[in-house]
């Protein structure tokens, strides 16, 4: 038996077990030693660009210190939200809600801090009005601070409108969509024109142009009194088809939906257009830089969109009960949804406000947006916003988004299903994933 | 496993009772009652854990899968089996089965096949075997969740390694996270990785216990490498073989971070936008906490638990019928070439 | 606590053993070409996924899409800091130590209590309590992840560490791992001379039976000590990206907006680099350990 050597390793593996007590310690004392010092955390998701913010408010407020955690997705800030919910502990002082998952938020609003008990109604001019309605659950509670908005423009390729003989300034392509009056029709005559002549995709997946054909209706997937409405639902099968054809005939380039090939997509131009939320211009600008792309790759952003005003996400910060420091916790969640913090995080981030003023200021001083061939995105994101109108959000809305009309587009964009088989997968998924 | 049971015992025999019922002092009671308390004394404390621990939640969870459940709302009403019904009348449950065996069948069969040649090359007079030995492990210090970064980049679609190796083929990228078949491969590629040099070490430790005679005998007979690895080495490892088979089996049924991890970007990182590499227990995840049913989550925690039990006993009888069967022609041969041979012990 | 159960970390088989480890040869007494071949092969096999994260790791998300790239890049350490940045690694590791240990120490010293009294004390119920944890192994540790947060919330525990401890603190696998190692390599004499001297019950567990343990305590530690830290289910789902676990922290590192290979990879290396270290320290150790696990039983 060669003792010996065994009982080495396990000795080492004491010892670094021990080292390790001693280290872990020391570390959690020294972090709550302090008494006076307040430990808020933050979960945000996708681009949020408060990164500075953070920075600005812990130099302004010495006895507050901010961890802050970033999700991928929204979808998957949403399960680890609900998990922490189910959990009953684990949620952060501060999280970040999407809209397309609010209304689920809403069925367990109680878990939640009024803020009308810290002040948020005398802020309520301060937010474009349905924004804060929008906050507001069944028993007159709010529940979150509004932060960003998602009026949706036409992210497009210059250079590959170039190649395929389209126009390349901004104006001109806004005019060639239709200016005020885009369709999806003349959307995806374009795109078919593109295609033919280039033999390249028109848009990146089915899935997000679907999300922007539906958000700018004026009912979604549910009926603004909360009924579930996709089976039977004309408008919506309309447009699917409409899709569905696009899609078949090789517009969609079946990208994978927040890894887009690492950026690398974004830079080869592997897709001419993209639709653009506010908030997604960050995740473009993200997109560029992994896939080892500047502003040469020609992106610009045109001040039009098919079908007219849509709104697509958007987010809220609210506090759960289980909050130890609700009091500040609530300062710092208004301080970095008041106008001047939001026109910084427009900045930051591309996405844009909720408050009016902030609104205004983008509109007013048009800054270029160097991403974009230096459009003035802030200043082109007010013209988008004008006309949104918040659809009502069901309990399910971003489980159907995702998860019922997601494989089905999957499927379409591979070339797996025509529309009917992809439309009647996702009636499929509606009733086997149990949506409500 | 339970075979081992049936050794000998050489438990220490009862103590004798005094042969007259004297008065015993206090010192001889207080002996007897160690005797008799300490074996309890000292499986208690794993018995009192385990019972909470592992026996409490295995009866919690049938409670849970008989009740309307929600991960926010909590115990509802008694439904009886309706969760277990709607669980196997579920195409995703099914998919999540097929999917599990099919990366389980993909891992096992190359890996256990590799880690036999691996084996019989290391159990040779090897130089440096130190050396060899360690590099064949290198992968078992990699944890599943680096695993699963490191390959799910490697199995990138567009531009991974993978697919950069296929291409010097002339072969046409491969849909590693689309499709089902590769992406099953992906994902057994990274079990093989890690597992395969761990499982050619144990098997090597069988190999080293053949007697050697049995070689030098075959080889004396004429027998070639080949011809001894199957005719001697094989039958000889049988038993370990069909361990290593029946862990592999435990293991390859409970895979979770490599599908979780190989595509966290589509659908909520359920196992592909399709669920074409959900296996079960991610399934059993996605229920649980991403649609927040845990009535249903514990049924498919049960059903999980039948499938391996049933996979189990399958393993057990094979392995027991093929053991015994094996056994038996070993001896004979042994016996037989040790007397022709005239080799003493 | 899931994978601590899991059959892979205790391969033990009953085999009879003849002849010593040294100087043996199998099916091929003098290893050719193709032998120290096939080991090279292995040996690129194994290495070069590591190897290739260490050289993405350290240059920059356009290193990933080299065909066969094999020289490092200068960022290494760049990307370290990012991984630092992004996720509160020294914490996670020093959580993974805390729990791996606390469950090595745990797992191991019920066990061989346990699994003594198994082997080699006589009492009531013994062969049918034994029967019983045989049977329990085979229980997938998933099927208890419901109800243990469901307790876990009840008792506030969820995001501390003593919610990922406390499942795992015994297996039943270490204590017929014991057993089985205890039941041939204590003499019953041995025991019965201690009694003789008057040494006590826990005296003679202590004297005799802990010193003949050692090594199958060692074995049962490393690889306790293993599954603790590869577990990544029930990491997840009790502990929130504030308190994780190596694996869980680095599980995170994916799911930037925007995956930089480049640092995930980093990561990757940087959480391997611990138990690198140990493999060269006591790489011989785990494979004789492995080995012995395979044959002792």
């Amino acid at each position: 038996m060669k003792l010996s050597r065994r009982t080495t390793a396990a000795a080492a593996l004491a010892g670094a077990a021990a080292i390790s007590l001693v280290a872990t310690g020391c570390s959690s004392n020294s972090g709550g030693g302090d008494g006076e010092t307040i430990e808020l955390t933050i979960t945000t998701f996708g681009t949020f660009g408060y990164e500075d913010l953070y920075t600005e408010y812990e130099e302004a407020n010495p006895n507050i210190d901010i961890v802050a955690n970033n999700i991928d997705t929204g979808g998957n800030a949403r399960t680890d939200l609900f998990t922490k919910l189910g959990a009953g502990s684990g949620v952060s002082d501060i999280v970040a809600i999407e809209e397309g998952w609010l209304g689920a938020i809403m069925e367990v609003s109680d878990q939640f801090v009024d803020l009308t008990e810290h002040g948020i109604e005398e802020r309520a001019g301060d937010w474009v009005d349905w924004k804060y309605e929008q906050a507001t659950d069944p028993e007159g509670r709010v529940i979150g601070y509004g932060t960003d908005i998602g009026p949706e423009g036409l992210c497009y390729n210059g250079a590959a409108f170039e190649a395929a003989g389209l126009p390349t300034d901004r104006d001109e392509v806004a005019e060639l969509f239709g200016g005020e009056d885009a369709t999806w029709e003349r959307y995806f005559e374009l795109g078919q024109q593109y295609t033919d002549a280039t033999g390249k995709a028109w848009y990146d997946h089915s899935g997000f142009v679907w999300n922007a054909m539906v958000n700018q209706l004026e009912e979604g997937y549910y009926t603004s009194d909360g009924e579930l409405n996709v089976d039977g639902n004309a408008e919506l099968r309309e447009r699917f088809d409409q899709l569905a054809e696009a899609t078949t005939n090789g517009q969609s380039a079946a990208q994978t939906a927040w890894d887009w090939n690492g950026g690398k997509s974004f830079v080869d131009g592997t897709f001419a257009t993209f639709v653009c939320p506010g908030w997604m211009l960050g995740v473009v600008q993200g997109q560029l830089e992994a896939g080892g792309g500047g502003p040469d790759t020609g992106w610009d952003f045109a001040d039009v969109f098919p079908g007219g005003a849509a709104n697509w996400g958007g987010a809220f910060l609210s506090i759960p009960t289980s909050s130890e420091h609700p009091e500040e916790a609530a300062a710092l969640a208004d301080w970095l949804t008041q106008p001047e913090q939001q026109v910084k995080q427009s900045a930051a981030a591309g996405n844009f406000p909720s408050t009016l003023e902030a609104q205004e200021e983008l509109a007013a001083n048009p800054t270029p947006n160097e991403v974009f061939n230096d459009a003035p995105t802030g200043q082109i994101l007010a013209s988008r916003a004008e006309g949104v109108v918040a659809q009502y959000k069901g309990p399910d809305d971003s489980i159907i988004q995702e998860n019922v009309f997601g494989p089905a587009l999957q499927a379409l964009d591979r070339g797996e299903a025509d529309g009917d088989t992809a439309w009647q997968e996702a009636l499929d998924l509606l009733v086997e994933l149990e949506v409500e | 496993m339970t075979s081992t049971l049936d050794r000998p015992d050489l438990a220490v025999p009862a103590p004798k009772r005094p042969a007259t019922r004297e008065r015993l002092t206090w010192r001889q009671r207080l002996g007897r009652f160690d005797v008799k308390a300490s074996p309890y004394a000292y499986i208690s404390p794993f018995f009192v854990l385990f019972g909470l621990t592992g026996l409490f939640p295995l009866v919690y969870t049938l409670v849970v899968s008989v009740h309307e459940w929600e991960l926010l709302q909590g115990q509802g009403e008694f439904v009886g089996l309706e969760n277990f019904a709607n669980v196997l009348q579920d195409r995703f449950f099914w998919n999540s089965i097929f999917n599990t065996l099919s990366i389980f069948l993909l891992s096992t069969v190359p890996q256990i096949a590799m880690a036999l040649v691996i084996a019989a090359v290391l159990d040779q007079a090897l130089k440096a075997r130190t050396f060899w030995r360690m590099s064949v492990l290198l992968p078992y210090v990699v944890t599943p969740v680096a695993v699963a970064l490191i390959f799910s980049s490697m199995f990138n679609e567009a531009d991974g390694l993978a697919n950069n190796l296929v291409g010097l083929l002339g072969i046409e990228p491969i849909q590693w996270k689309h499709d089902t078949l590769a992406s099953h491969i992906a994902i057994a590629t990274m079990v093989n990785w890690r597992w395969t040099g761990y499982n050619a070490l144990i098997l090597l430790a069988a190999m080293q216990a053949v007697p050697r005679d049995l070689h030098e005998s075959a080889a004396i007979d004429g027998a070639g490498t080949a011809r001894r690895f199957f005719s001697i080495t094989i039958p000889s490892i049988r038993p370990t073989l069909i361990f290593v088979i029946i862990t592999a089996t435990i293991g390859g049924l409970q895979i979770f971070a490599e599908p979780k991890l190989f595509d966290v970007s589509s659908a909520g990182g359920i196992g592909g936008y399709d669920r074409q590499f959900q296996t079960t227990v991610l399934y059993l995840w996605e229920m649980a906490f991403f649609r927040q049913n845990f009535g249903e989550a514990a049924a498919i925690a049960w059903l999980l638990f039948l499938l391996i039990v049933g996979i189990g006993l399958i393993n057990f009888f094979i392995s027991k019928r093929i053991a015994t069967a094996e056994g038996r022609v070993i001896k004979k041969r042994t016996a037989k070439r040790l007397a022709t041979k005239e080799v003493g012990k | 606590m899931t994978g601590i159960t899991d059959a892979r970390a205790f391969p033990l088989r009953p085999a009879k053993r003849k002849g010593g480890d040294a100087g043996n040869a199998g099916i091929g007494s003098k290893p050719g070409f193709l032998s120290y071949g096939i080991l090279l092969a292995v040996l690129l096999g194994s290495a070069y996924p590591l190897w290739w994260s260490f050289v993405v790791g350290s240059g920059t998300n356009a290193t990933r899409a080299e065909t066969f790239p094999l020289i490092p890049g200068g960022n290494f350490f760049a990307n370290a800091s990012q991984v630092l940045g992004a996720i509160p690694f020294w914490q996670a590791l020093g959580n993974s130590l805390i729990v791996s240990s606390i469950i090595t120490v745990s797992v191991v010293t019920f066990s061989t209590l346990a699994g003594y009294a198994f082997a080699k004390l006589r009492f009531r119920g013994r062969d049918g309590l034994m029967i019983f944890v045989i049977a329990t192994m085979a229980i997938p540790t998933q099927l208890g992840i419901i109800p243990l947060f469901i307790v876990m919330r009840e008792l506030g525990w969820t995001g501390e560490l003593g919610a990922v401890i406390v499942p795992t603190l015994v297996t039943a696998f270490g204590v017929f791992f014991m057993r089985q190692y205890l039941v041939d390599v204590i003499p019953d004499e041995l025991i019965e001379a201690a009694r003789v001297d008057g040494a006590n019950q826990i005296r003679t567990f202590i004297n005799v039976a802990i010193p003949a343990a050692r090594p199958a305590m060692a074995i049962l530690a490393l690889f306790t000590f293993m599954m603790a830290w590869t577990d990544y289910l029930w990491p997840l789902i009790v502990l929130d990206p504030t308190n994780p676990t190596l694996q869980t922290a680095l599980g995170q590192l994916q799911s930037g907006y925007y995956v930089d290979y480049s640092i995930v990879l980093a990561g990757a290396i940087l959480s391997t680099i611990p138990l690198l270290i140990l493999f060269i320290v006591a790489g011989r150790q785990l494979i004789s350990g492995i080995m012995q696990g395979a044959v002792k039983g």
